[in-house]
């Protein structure tokens, strides 16, 4: 009974360890400097 | 006198319509549309250029008209293609539906033969994105990499269609190989412009293949959307603001210059059926002969990728108000 309470416990913690992995993402290419600028004018030629 | 058939004006058609007749080439726009009251009340709203036209995909196209543009959901594009090529008149279509995307490339062959365009996927991504891609492309010796991320949808056909690519399986282009899965994995947190700003996209088939096309030396693509724009939630929402959702792209191109390899970021960033309206109905007005010098057309079926002169396009779209950005700075952690 106890060994089965702790793999319930295990569980647990890893679907929510999983689920905040997922909420979280997996990182993307953060813009860390610089910014978006306009198209304009020049751009097109 | 230059006359284009429009069919559908949903919410991606309507504001089609409304470029179509602010052009100054295009004399006469003939409206189809199931729904006779909506169609009734499109064409009064555009004034004196647009018509309705009774007509269905079962009746050839009728004679004068220099291009036929389609906004209509996903599964009822083909056959008017189909009615167009048979006619030998331009197609274009706004559709994002893989399936549907296929179906238009499956006519290379009839419109080679009639000597005709067809255009695919002539909307925000795949649309926009591919001549953003092309831009990026052109600026490089040699072309690695295409990411291209969407969010945002243009009404409850394109939030459907949108559903229907993340539940089915994904694919990319990976070492020039074309690569289906039914597995979606590589679910990534993309930077859009502000203020769509970060958003959590998944990996999706819908136009990896039209981009293969219109940069053919690119060894890796992927498509990617954002999830968050398909739900039950979001339709409810989009009903809430008559102009819809905003939408926004993200391009993002590596390459080699001389020995160095780096990355170009375009974006852009508008309400959704607005920028996919505007670039449905640019490309069916170039495709018409009413804007010259925006497309290089040849006879078969191309994404816009692949026949758009960038810079001249971008230019075009910019002065309707739907316009691009470069991400200008180091884009990586």
């Amino acid at each position: 009974m106890r060994a089965l309470r702790r793999g319930l416990i295990v569980l647990g913690v890893a679907v929510l360890a999983g689920g905040i992995m997922r909420l979280r993402g997996k990182g993307g290419v953060p813009p860390t400097s610089g910014g978006w600028r306009e198209l304009e004018g020049p751009d097109f030629r | 006198m230059t006359t284009v058939m429009l069919v559908g004006t949903g919410a991606v058609g309507a504001r089609a319509a409304r470029q179509l007749t602010d052009t100054a080439g295009i004399e006469r726009v003939l409206i189809v549309e199931r729904r006779k009251s909506h169609a009734d009340v499109v064409a009064a709203a555009m004034g004196a250029r647009a018509e309705v036209l009774e007509w269905t995909a079962d009746s050839p196209v009728p004679d004068g008209v220099a291009a036929v543009a389609c906004a209509l959901p996903a599964g009822a594009e083909q056959p008017i293609a189909s009615r167009a090529v048979e006619a030998g008149v331009p197609f274009a279509s706004s559709g994002d539906d893989e399936h549907d995307l296929m179906g238009l490339r499956s006519l290379t062959e009839p419109a080679r033969r009639a000597g005709i365009t067809v255009l695919a996927g002539c909307g925000l991504a795949p649309g926009l994105s591919d001549v953003l891609a092309r831009h990026a492309a052109d600026a490089f010796d040699e072309v690695d990499e295409i990411g291209v991320a969407r969010a945002g949808t243009a009404g409850d056909a394109c939030i459907a269609t949108a559903g229907r690519a993340l539940r089915g399986g994904c694919a990319e282009l990976r070492d020039g190989v074309y690569d289906e899965s039914r597995r979606r994995g590589g679910h990534e947190l993309v930077w859009f412009p502000e203020p769509i700003g970060p958003r959590e996209c998944e990996r999706v088939a819908t136009g990896v293949q039209l981009l293969s096309g219109a940069v053919p030396d690119a060894d890796r693509i992927t498509v990617r959307l954002a999830r968050d724009d398909t739900g039950a939630r979001k339709r409810w929402l989009g009903r809430r603001d008559p102009e819809g959702s905003w939408g926004a792209v993200r391009v993002e191109v590596w390459g080699r210059r001389g020995a160095a390899r780096e990355p170009i970021v375009y974006g852009a960033i508008e309400r959704t059926a607005i920028a996919a309206g505007t670039v449905l109905a640019v490309t069916t007005a170039a495709l018409a002969g009413a804007l010259p010098g925006l497309l290089a057309p040849s006879a078969g079926v191309f994404g816009l990728g692949g026949v758009a002169q960038p810079r001249a396009f971008l230019e075009e779209l910019s002065r309707r108000g739907v316009k691009a950005a470069i991400f200008e700075g180091v884009p990586v952690a």
